[in-house]
């Protein structure tokens, strides 16, 4: 036990002394989450469409104001003589509204007048929000108008649980904060690990009395330290900048945090163990904890949606339990209930990683 | 001035480079196979597209109405019916733990309201953590149950609902017609893969030549290069030049081979902008690749300090979430990123059909951030070296 906790000193020190590595467990993350939590949601409001208005009557008139009165939507200036789809083009805007001449008059006489919709799909999913806001307004409009038939016979009441507000940082933060934690840690790991087999003083392990277990060990040990100390900023900045608190009992999300740091810190001991080369180590980990976690863990896009061949692949993506006990702490409340099998698998996960890098160590150990 | 430049010790450099590169095809099939590879998995993996909502729903009705509403949800490609359940509570778990994604709870009186022609209210649950998923999902499901309400006042006629077209058309009102331009099956593909081809210019410009820097000061030999009478920026350009080539082969494959041939991406404009565009991203990757070489010993370095370009560059770039989803005092920051620039120009030569007169400010931007990355390192590699 002593020389796993002085081997866990020896490591710590030498991060500490490092500047590099504690800009890249203490600052870098915290501002990548920043940026990373605020940039990558799909959900977007406030997006300008053009309203074209052949009509000018009073009808038609009162009809646009209902878009610019919306949230969702603002609208931009596009002179009539020149085509909607100009303005698409360009990019001044992602969808135009034609109001037809005799709006007013179809829609007094006839009853029912139509206009049209032009959304530009370069975008499909914003070209899909796009339409389901404007559909929203007609609909209001033709309902507070009376012009909808009487009322409906069927009415949906839609309840938007665990985010009313629809705030999508609440679910790209706590993304972003795993993708951060898994990416930094297991990073130094593996580069501490493979600079040992690289400057070759991995001989003097061997040589020395401690056995491959003490060794390994001290080394997780250290870096499960140095990726608890790299989430605690990162879930301060959860709470002060996106407004992230516990849902529920936080016992599970801590328990979880603790075998996840486990997890990543053995992760990288492995890479760095079964690479001895640091330049090779740190692609190995960044394309495990960087893509892995962004493609296959559900951090911004549906697991769901993944192709069946890959998606199965998402289910060893360890960065994908975590995101989940994560997500359920600020978000759902679930408790052990919903999360216990999750963090199940992230302590298996974990060892084993642990047991992988034993392996390899394990036959260049000179036995006593 | 031809054969000037021919006898050119650049040439003979360049030549030098070429034939180093020629010889180990290992370096050739590492700069082309594993970017394929990427661009085949985020078009893959990265959709946005709403589909399949895995739906639990209660029924306490029991009447033909309220199964026929059922089975309206679940024919609609956007919802799979995945369970029944009996009360509330079972549904509230399941939502919960992620067994289903939406509840739709239809009371027992749904059936004897519709007959009295009294207004039916059906409640609809939907897990709303992921705001995006929740904002489409709920627009579906009010499609779908207002086409339903369409179909029972009308004469029994079953309304689909495959995209939000479908139900938006309301006789009596004013009727929405909506059509999506560019994109008319909205294939979420096409948006991410022509995001990712600009990330990967930048990602592949920087990795390739960074480690062609570092691996020479590494060896050593880069002193005997300087002591040959090549200038410093000569020694630089024929070192790029052959990776840069190899590059846009890269690009060729990218674009041609996994978007048009694999995503059935369109090429509505020219497919030289396109290639003149991703061109002047891997020189912009190139110029990051040569500052980030003067600042690392070694390429394990290069690495870690990659990590505090390249993400911000990729997240901040809108090629693979659109640029108004970021908070607005982020939004400048897209303006001086190459890769938001190739962005808007594969999108708008591919899908839009533009041409350069709507696209060349982005060109310009372009050409001046790479001008401005290639100086400024060039610059300071030399003044290295001196």
């Amino acid at each position: 036990m002593n020389r796993i906790l002085a081997q866990a000193r020896i490591e710590l020190i030498q991060i500490t002394r490092d500047r590099m590595s504690l800009i890249l467990i203490l600052a870098l993350p915290v501002i990548l989450l920043i940026v990373i939590g605020s940039a990558i949601n799909l959900k977007v409001s406030h997006l300008p469409i053009v309203i074209q208005d052949f009509d000018g009557s009073g009808t038609s008139r009162e009809f646009a104001d209902a878009f610019r009165a919306s949230d969702s939507l603002y609208v931009v200036s596009w002179p009539t003589d020149r085509g909607p789809e100009d303005a698409l083009l360009l990019n001044k805007a992602r969808a135009a509204l034609v109001i037809p001449s005799h709006f007013e008059r179809d829609l007094l006489r006839r009853g029912g007048a139509p206009v049209q919709l032009l959304a530009d799909g370069s975008d499909s999913n914003t070209a899909a929000l796009v339409a389901g806001y404007v559909t929203s307004i007609v609909s209001a409009y033709n309902q507070s108008h009376g012009r909808a038939q009487d009322a409906a016979p069927v009415r949906a009441e839609t309840r938007l649980w665990y985010n009313p507000g629809l705030d999508s940082k609440k679910y790209s933060g706590p993304g972003a904060y795993v993708l951060n934690l898994s990416l930094f840690a297991p990073l130094l790991a593996s580069l501490a690990m493979a600079k040992e087999s690289e400057t070759k003083t991995i001989l003097q392990v061997y040589v020395s009395n401690i056995s491959a277990h003490q060794f390994l060990l001290g080394k997780v040990l250290a870096f499960t330290v140095v990726s608890l100390a790299e989430s605690l900023p990162m879930l301060v900045t959860l709470k002060v900048y996106f407004g992230m608190s516990f849902a529920g009992d936080p016992t599970p999300f801590i328990v979880g945090t603790v075998l996840y740091a486990f997890c990543i810190a053995a992760f990288g001991v492995m890479a760095g163990a079964a690479i001895p080369v640091r330049a090779l180590a740190t692609q190995v980990v960044s394309i495990g904890g960087f893509l892995l976690t962004f493609l296959l863990s559900g951090l911004v896009f549906p697991v769901d949606n993944i192709p069946w061949q890959l998606r199965w692949i998402s289910n060893f993506v360890w960065a994908k339990h975590y995101i989940a006990v994560v997500r359920d702490a600020f978000l759902q409340g679930g408790g052990w209930r919903s999360t216990w099998l999750e963090i199940v698998i992230i302590a298996v996960t974990g060892l084993v990683f642990y047991a992988i890098a034993w392996k390899t160590l394990r036959p260049m150990q000179v036995s006593a | 001035m031809l054969r000037e430049f021919f006898n050119s010790r650049l040439l003979a450099l360049m030549r030098k480079e070429f034939n180093q590169i020629r010889r180990d095809t290992r370096i050739v099939m590492s700069l082309i196979v594993p970017p394929a590879l990427l661009l085949l998995v985020f078009g893959l993996v990265l959709n946005s597209k709403i589909e399949n909502v895995r739906l639990g729903v209660i029924d306490q009705s029991g009447t033909s109405e309220s199964r026929e509403l059922v089975a309206d949800l679940s024919v609609s490609r956007s919802f799979r019916l995945t369970r029944a359940f009996l009360s509330p509570g079972d549904l509230s778990d399941a939502v919960m733990d992620g067994r289903v994604q939406a509840g739709l709870i239809i009371p027992a009186e749904f059936g004897r309201d519709l007959e009295k022609g009294r207004q039916a209210t059906v409640q609809f649950v939907l897990n709303a953590m992921d705001a995006n998923t929740a904002t489409v999902a709920k627009t579906y499901a009010q499609g779908v149950v207002s086409a339903y309400a369409k179909g029972v006042r009308g004469p029994g006629v079953h309304a689909r609902f495959d995209e939000v077209a479908g139900a938006v058309a309301r006789p009596g009102g004013v009727e929405l017609q909506p059509s999506f331009l560019y994109n008319p099956g909205l294939f979420a593909a096409w948006f991410t893969v022509t995001g990712v081809v600009g990330l990967l210019c930048i990602l592949n410009g920087t990795l390739v030549a960074s480690s062609a820097l570092v691996k020479e000061r590494e060896a050593g030999t880069i002193e005997q290069l300087l002591m040959s009478p090549a200038t410093t920026t000569e020694i630089i350009v024929a070192k790029i030049a052959p990776l840069f080539a190899a590059l846009c082969v890269m690009v060729v494959i990218l674009v041609v081979g996994i978007g048009r041939v694999v995503f059935g991406v369109p090429f509505n404009g020219s497919v030289f902008l396109v290639f003149a565009g991703a061109a002047l991203c891997l020189l912009g990757g190139i110029g990051i690749g040569i500052f980030l070489a003067t600042f690392t010993r070694s390429a394990y370095q290069t690495q870690l300090a990659s990590f505090f370009i390249n993400p911000p560059l990729a997240f901040l770039s809108g090629a693979v979430t659109p640029v108004e989803a970021m908070p607005a005092w982020l939004r400048p920051v897209t303006q001086i990123n190459p890769i938001y620039h190739f962005g808007v120009i594969a999108r708008g030569s591919m899908l839009k059909g533009s041409g350069l007169e709507t696209l060349w400010p982005n060109f310009l931007a372009l050409a001046l951030i790479a001008l401005a990355l290639l100086t400024l390192s060039i610059m300071r590699f030399r003044k290295q070296l001196a």
